[in-house]
């Protein structure tokens, strides 16, 4: 074959190190597709479009046909790499993937070992969502031919009491063999039917097995993140949660937020392909639930799954285009039951699946689910209930009405748009604390692997520290005048290093930007003005609010002091402030096994008032005016405002020579 | 007959005074201008206090504006070739104080030296006894340099110094504190920004009572009610006692309303539009005007007629009338 010319639309194969896959491609074809239809993970949070910079591969062997882009240096680009996306083959061509990028495969460790519990009490044994009762038959004879079916409900009746049973054409055709298998002493799997809030439905035959059978009886909750998928597997003869799995979303390489997966839906087949790559990332969840507990898949008997309006939009295969499209509206709120084998799950293909009801289509299903979970919906306390990520959903309300809205906080949250940011993976900086002596700062590392990066808790802790220990102003502006190496100017603007290259596992120095820090002022605008408006809509102060429940995957790991100084969070006593986790998650498995609150979930989407913050004058100014460390107007923040002024943070500034500069010439006089 | 019972607001707050030039401690002003100190909105005498009237600054370039508006050349005259006779003439005319602006320092007007501007300055000093504001050339890094010269050079005169933006503050309001003077804190017509940029240079340890601030101008018909609007809710803000919102303000009126095809073109625009002279300074008066209205401190002027007009709405509204 070597030596050989490739005639025009021959195939041409590329080798992908370190991974050491062959595909065989169409010369022209674009790399970025070539990998993903390969299932060669690359990082292309944009989606291919050109704009994030980070599907970067070295060229090893052969080369490329690369258009330039101003994410890769012409250094860089000599040195051989290339942005996939921008590359297209041309001939035989061994790229290498950045082992960096490997290292992102799963999510952070740590959180499965937790107990997972039911929010508040309710009583789950009173309407099983799925029984399982044994029935026991004579077998038919010349003097009762009755049919098997017809047999089978007779008994039903008369030992259970129950008068109907759905059954379809799919467990119809097991049915004559499975009564014989097991000499007509069978075990039934009955799905009730709870979600139907009409309640006159009859159940649903969902298998059929030997009496002697004792196959466990479960069910799966999901929470399907736009960034990560998280599945628990519930007992249902216990209501216990038996095991926990996350993974990311296989649909990140199709872009990092829902903007783009809208986007990515509306090429070509691409609707389809996110629906595959969901159900993927779902069922490989599911194999390794069930390698690890040893079960059998089918016996997973109905699922409950959360997530946002457009990730329940491609999960059920619906058009997601006009959630993005003025007036923003989904397909639908309160969605039907899909069955198990229609999605393509790997479990009782009779199974079903309910997504959660959203309020709208930027207050979805996850947040009605947290809205469960969290209890908001039969307290007193006037609460605000928040889920922050790429998208900063809040609730705000009692037991007796419920306000929501959605603001666009953009990814820095999740390590998006900023030059050094990632996710919250293996070797991304989470924790930062700086000397205020020194401006030497110390850092933690998920996992304590050399640093990667700084993942959205790092950088709202590096925001908090910079500010408060006077290095930048209230603008965000570096102060130019500290000395202090880690302060300097770079290609795009003034830096701080937070890690020097050696002490890295990228090979140059961690920095965060002026650049950087306005993305993430602005995150923090957004949602901080989100708060005000929905406060002022119903007119109450930011300040009565009595507790503050944080849900959400990365919610947990904010920390709260830092959050308040730089204004993300409102200034107020941090025993009002509460973690819960993912909410999304534990109002799914919460709708799972108490079915009562199947009728709840569906009732709080419905009754909850949704605030459309694009038609809304005050959001812009609350923005602007949030614009600020903390925020303009200070005297909102007290003990910001104290914190500030005790460290003299004024006083820094008052002449041509920094603090730092005097501090220096007062050591040495000493 | 009942007597008819005018409803009165009670604010808490009141603007801030801040005086422009010295006499003594190294000021050579012969005289000096307080503005602020109101307690209520525009000239509601029956409410509040109005202490100082607000006063009116003519725009003084050091350099020929070949670019200027005919009306404006001819009305001024060969004065324009030299920035110290034009101050006088604009002083004799009854300016209360002239905005200088450095304008051939700029890098593409000629890009003269820090060295020139402040010669330029001391002539303008020299030849008049109002007190200043002093532009630069309106670029970052010339704008510090030349600004910073000047400052130096000037030392206890209260110059105002302009302009600070949120990008570029930090040199400007170093020099003003090194050396006496105050700053203009300019920011894009919101609100906001008009109170972060304050907060901004008052956390370097400049005095409130050295700052003005310039909500940024639009003229009549071209955005002059979003400025009203902002201003207006800046001065509310300063009434209900927000601290960082009571400077008082500065428009710059003349270099606004002498931008429009109004107020530069003679020929080829409708009859309705009136005689062209007349139409043109009118333009600037009215905007002025509105501002006043609005809350303007001082108003920085370009068309020697406009002094006396606007002035006499000062004087008239002052009295009540």
């Amino acid at each position: 074959m070597a030596g050989r010319t490739p005639k025009p639309k021959a195939k041409v194969s590329v080798t992908f190190a370190p991974h050491g896959r062959t595909v065989h491609a169409a010369a022209g074809a674009n790399l970025l597709d070539i990998a993903l239809a390969s299932d060669v993970k690359v990082d292309a949070p944009c989606g291919g479009q050109g704009r994030c910079g980070h599907c970067r591969v070295k060229v090893e062997a052969g080369t490329l046909r690369r258009r330039h882009n101003p994410k890769l240096a012409r250094a860089e680009e000599h040195e051989g790499y290339a942005l996939a996306c921008e590359a297209f083959v041309t001939g035989d061509v061994t790229v290498s993937v950045p082992t960096a990028e490997e290292i992102r495969s799963r999510p952070r460790p740590g959180t499965a070992a937790e107990k997972i519990a039911l929010p508040f009490h309710c009583d789950w044994q009173r309407h099983p969502a799925i029984r399982k009762l044994t029935v026991h038959m004579e077998p038919p004879s010349l003097a009762d031919n009755t049919n098997d079916l017809d047999r089978l409900r007779r008994e039903l009746a008369r030992q259970h009491g129950i008068n109907d049973v759905v059954v379809g054409v799919g467990v119809l055709r097991t049915l004559a063999k499975a009564l014989r298998d097991a000499d007509w002493n069978v075990a039934l799997t009955l799905d009730m039917r709870n979600w139907v809030l009409d309640a006159t439905v009859p159940p649903r035959l969902l298998a059929i097995d030997r009496a002697s059978d004792t196959s466990p009886n479960f069910g799966l909750a999901i929470d399907i993140g736009t960034t990560s998928v998280v599945a628990y597997l519930v007992d249902f003869a216990t209501a216990e949660v038996v095991d926990t799995v996350s993974a990311y979303n296989g649909q990140i390489s199709c872009g990092e937020d829902v903007i783009s997966r809208i986007v990515y839906s509306q090429r070509k087949g691409g609707l389809e392909r996110l629906h595959h790559l969901v159900i993927g990332t779902v069922n490989e969840l599911l194999h390794e639930i069930a390698g690890r507990n040893k079960i059998d898949l089918t016996d997973i008997n109905e699922v409950t799954a959360a997530g946002n309006t457009t990730m329940t939009h491609i999960f059920l295969g619906l058009d997601p285009k006009y959630i993005r499209e003025e007036p923003y509206i989904p397909t639908a709120s309160v969605l039907p039951r899909a069955s198990a084998d229609w999605l393509g799950l790997d479990i009782n293909p009779h199974a079903s699946v309910y997504c959660m009801p959203s309020v709208g289509s930027y207050v979805g299903g996850d947040i009605s689910a947290g809205v469960l979970s969290s209890g908001l919906f039969l307290t007193d306390k006037l609460t605000l209930f928040i889920d922050i990520g790429t998208n900063g959903e809040m609730v705000l309300g009692t037991k007796e009405w419920l306000i929501s809205c959605a603001c666009s906080a953009g990814p820095a949250f999740e390590g998006g748009g900023v030059r050094d940011g990632m996710r919250a993976t293996a070797g991304a900086i989470e924790d930062v604390w700086i000397n205020r002596e020194t401006y030497e700062p110390t850092f933690r590392t998920i996992g304590d692997r050399p640093a990667l990066g700084i993942c959205g808790s790092g950088l709202i802790d590096l925001l908090g520290e910079l500010f408060v220990t006077g290095m930048i102003d209230k603008s965000g502006h570096v102060d130019r005048t500290l000395s202090s190496p880690r302060v300097r100017e770079g290609g795009h603007g003034y830096e701080f290093v937070v890690a020097w290259a050696p002490e890295t596992g990228r090979g140059h120095d961690i920095v965060v930007t002026e650049t950087d820090i306005d993305n993430l002022v602005r995150a923090k605008a957004a949602i901080y003005a989100g708060f005000r408006v929905l406060c002022t809509s119903v007119g109450v102060a930011l300040a009565d609010v009595e507790q503050i429940l944080i849900g959400g995957a990365f919610g947990q790991y904010i920390n709260v002091e830092k959050a308040i100084e730089i204004g993300l969070m409102p200034d107020l006593p941090w025993e009002r402030f509460e973690y819960l986790g993912n909410t999304s998650a534990l109002g799914a498995y919460t709708a799972l096994v108490c079915t009562d609150m199947r009728h709840e979930v569906v009732a709080i989407a419905k009754r909850m008032t949704y605030l459309e913050l694009s038609a809304d004058n005050a959001f812009m100014d609350e923005y602007t005016s949030a614009l600020f460390l903390p925020h303009t107007d200070l005297a909102t923040f007290p003990s910001v405002k104290v914190q500030v002024e005790t460290n003299g943070t004024a006083a820094r500034h008052s002449g041509h020579r920094s603090r730092a500069a005097q501090r220096v010439s007062a050591e040495g006089d000493s | 007959m009942t007597e008819l019972e005018i409803p009165v607001e009670k604010w808490s707050g009141a603007v801030r005074l801040v005086t422009l030039g010295a006499t003594g401690d190294g000021g050579t002003r012969t005289s000096t201008v307080t503005v602020g100190g109101e307690t209520t909105l525009p000239f509601l005498h029956f409410e509040g206090q109005i202490p100082n009237a607000p006063v009116v600054a003519a725009e003084v370039v050091d350099m020929h504006p070949a670019d200027w508006s005919p009306a404006l050349l001819e009305a001024l005259g060969d004065d324009t070739r030299d920035p110290a006779a034009w101050a006088r003439k604009m002083v004799g005319l009854g300016a209360d104080l002239i905005s200088l602006k450095l304008r051939s320092t700029h890098p593409d007007q000629g890009d003269r030296s820090a060295a020139d501007a402040v010669a330029t300055v001391k002539s303008v000093l020299a030849a008049v006894g109002v007190p200043l504001i002093v532009y630069g050339p309106g670029v970052v890094d010339k704008d510090n340099e030349v600004l910073v010269a000047v400052a130096d050079a000037t030392k206890g005169e209260r110059l105002a110094l302009a302009t600070c933006e949120d990008k570029n503050y930090r040199t400007i309001v170093a020099a003003a504190l090194g050396n006496g003077h105050l700053i203009v804190a300019q920011t894009p017509i919101d609100v906001n920004l008009a109170k972060q940029l304050n907060i901004l240079i008052s956390d370097m340890g400049l005095s409130l009572d050295r700052m003005l601030m310039d909500p940024t101008t639009g003229a009549v018909g071209y955005g002059v009610e979003y400025t009203y609007s902002v201003m207006e809710r800046l001065r509310l803000a300063a009434l209900m006692g927000d601290g960082m919102t009571q400077q008082p303000m500065i428009c710059s009126v003349g270099e606004e309303s002498w931008r429009q095809k109004e107020s530069r073109v003679a020929d080829g625009v409708p009859e309705s539009w009136g005689e062209y002279a007349t139409r043109a300074v009118v333009w600037e008066v009215t905007t002025a005007t509105a501002l006043l209205h609005a809350g303007a401190d001082i108003l920085v002027v370009r068309h020697p007629r406009s002094i006396a007009q606007v002035q006499r709405s000062i004087a008239a509204l002052m009295k009540g009338v």
